[in-house]
């Protein structure tokens, strides 16, 4: 190969020969990602990131989906954990389909219930719910929201499955607004192509 | 950055005759009413394969595109410009990483998709096989490269897949940094000294055949491409959207005093449509098969990252976590 107009692809030292084919599928996990970007607001589902433990995924999350304006609180759970409901459309919610029967078995512990209110739209954290299982969770939930505008989907995390942002972790993004340079209003320049052209004249 | 999701030769016709004609019009009807197709939702195999395609040569263009700025972080000139260059280039990994989870929901595990890269068995964006020989060079990516993927993203982010135009809607917000950076960049220079500009101006003599070629070649009119219109995989054709790219650019290009290496650009007063010298699509053809400036390099970059990093992700590998496909 010539070598690179790039020095630090130089000194890579790229290899002549053939590499070490990789192996197929060493997959990480995936995680789901939840942002709050104001305080007091609610949480919603941002999207997925892959990585060995949730601690990895929450910095992975952190570096993915708060680069920019206003960040408040992330929440990550491994995509295995959540409990996914059948989706329903136009005016009929899933409620109506969520059965009041549940299993018996487990102790009293919080889950976390996402919706989604809106097709073509993302989940949004909704509240939690003490039951004994996933199945539960939702009887409760049914109970407190059936009632409201239609829902077509939920999910359910149990709370002990999720990492939160805890209090200390929070300074992270005290420096986000300080970050103009990654902002489009930080290159203003209508001012110097006006006296470029003056000049131009 | 990206262009072409649809410059590539076409896929061997997998029809549409075996599918359920009910579910079929199901599918169609949803689109046609302007609802977002969803991960669960029943989809035409066509459908899948040519989403999966086209979002996974959109996000590995993204890891590739970085390597020609990237290349120009350590050499930036100020402590500004490195600052934004590293923020844009982490952008566009980023990007990278949104795209692959959103192809990951059609079923195809990122993992995959990346071998297929280092192999070389997917594509990405062709103008990334060509070198940025000067800073200027990374001017013109930031500015104009940028440009033209935001005119292919902005299309693409009204298509009927819901995860991808929910990534689009975030890289497009990114995108507008980009965009004024770049344009920022090319200010400076042009509105400099005569070596500056002189420097500005060779950047774009060397970019504009590629820049040309970025949108791909005249769609032909087919079964094939009609279907993906219908179902808002593919939002305009190649030639429209490199007309709306001069429309755009052009302009602005001249306001700063620079030439186009075309004698005949022009827009037609009458039809509002560009003309031009049409690229050489030999030469496309050549270097997206593998004959171009940097091909071998950029995928040697590639591979090498991966086997050297690879003790890493092995001894991060924990049998506690589990492959899934994302939910949305
Ligand atoms: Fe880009
Ligand atoms: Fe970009
Ligand atoms: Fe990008």
């Amino acid at each position: 190969m010539n070598k690179s107009l790039d020095p630090r692809v130089n000194r890579l030292d790229l290899p002549q020969g053939e590499l070490t084919p990789k192996v197929p599928l060493d997959q990480f996990g995936t995680f789901e990602v939840f942002v709050q970007l104001k305080e007091g607001k609610g949480y919603r589902h941002e999207g997925s990131v892959h990585a060995p433990n949730i601690d990895m995924a929450f910095l992975f999350a952190k570096e993915q989906f708060s680069r920019r304006l206003m960040c408040a609180g992330i929440f990550v759970a491994e995509t295995r954990n959540v409990f996914v409901t059948g989706f329903t459309e136009d005016k009929d919610s899933i409620y109506n389909h969520i059965s009041d029967d549940f299993p018996e078995d487990g102790e009293i512990e919080n889950y976390e219930v996402f919706h989604l209110n809106k097709r073509g739209k993302q989940h949004e954290h909704i509240g939690s719910v003490p039951s004994k299982n996933h199945q539960h969770a939702l009887a409760q939930a049914k109970g407190e929201f059936i009632d409201g505008p239609p829902v077509f989907n939920i999910w359910v995390i149990k709370t002990a499955d999720i990492l939160f942002t805890e209090e200390e972790d929070m300074i992270m993004w005290n420096t986000l607004h300080e970050k103009k340079f990654r902002d489009a209003s930080d290159y203003k320049a209508a001012d110097k192509i006006k006296a470029f052209k003056e000049r131009q004249q | 950055m990206y262009g072409g999701g649809n410059t590539f030769e076409p896929m061997k016709a997998t029809g549409i005759e075996n599918e359920d004609p009910v579910l079929l019009a199901e599918f169609e009807a949803r689109i046609e009413r302007g609802e977002k197709i969803e991960p669960h939702d029943w989809m035409p195999q066509l459908y899948r394969k040519q989403l999966i395609r086209m979002i996974e040569q959109h996000a590995h263009s993204e890891i590739i595109g970085a390597l020609p700025e990237g290349t120009w972080i350590t050499r930036a000139p100020g402590f500004k410009r490195k600052l934004a260059l590293m923020a844009k280039v982490q952008d566009e990994v980023g990007h990278a990483q949104l795209l692959y989870s959103a192809a990951e929901t059609l079923g195809k595990p990122r993992e995959q998709m990346l071998d297929d890269l280092v192999t070389g068995k997917s594509k990405y964006s062709n103008i990334f096989n060509y070198p940025a020989f000067t800073w200027a060079d990374s001017c013109f990516i930031s500015w104009l490269v940028d440009a033209g993927a935001i005119v292919n993203q902005l299309a693409n982010a009204r298509g009927s897949y819901g995860p991808y135009c929910r990534a689009l809607e975030r890289i497009c917000a990114e995108e507008s940094f980009h965009l004024k950076y770049g344009h920022h960049c090319v200010i400076h220079l042009a509105t400099g000294t005569e070596k500056q500009r002189e420097m500005m101006q060779a950047a774009i003599n060397r970019w504009w055949p590629p820049m040309m070629h970025f949108f791909g070649p005249p769609d032909k009119a087919s079964v094939h491409s009609e279907i993906l219109m219908r179902w808002k995989v593919k939002m305009s054709s190649n030639d429209d959207q490199r007309n709306q790219f001069l429309d755009m650019y052009v302009p602005k290009i001249w306001e700063l005093g620079f030439t186009i290496p075309d004698e005949n650009l022009k827009k037609n007063t009458v039809t509002g449509k560009w003309e031009y010298t049409e690229p050489d699509w030999a030469e496309f053809k050549r270097v997206i098969n593998g004959d171009g400036p940097c091909n071998a390099e950029r995928l040697a970059v590639r591979r090498t990252a991966e086997e050297r990093g690879r003790w890493v992700r092995k001894a991060l590998l924990t049998p506690k976590t589990e492959y899934v496909t994302p939910l949305a």
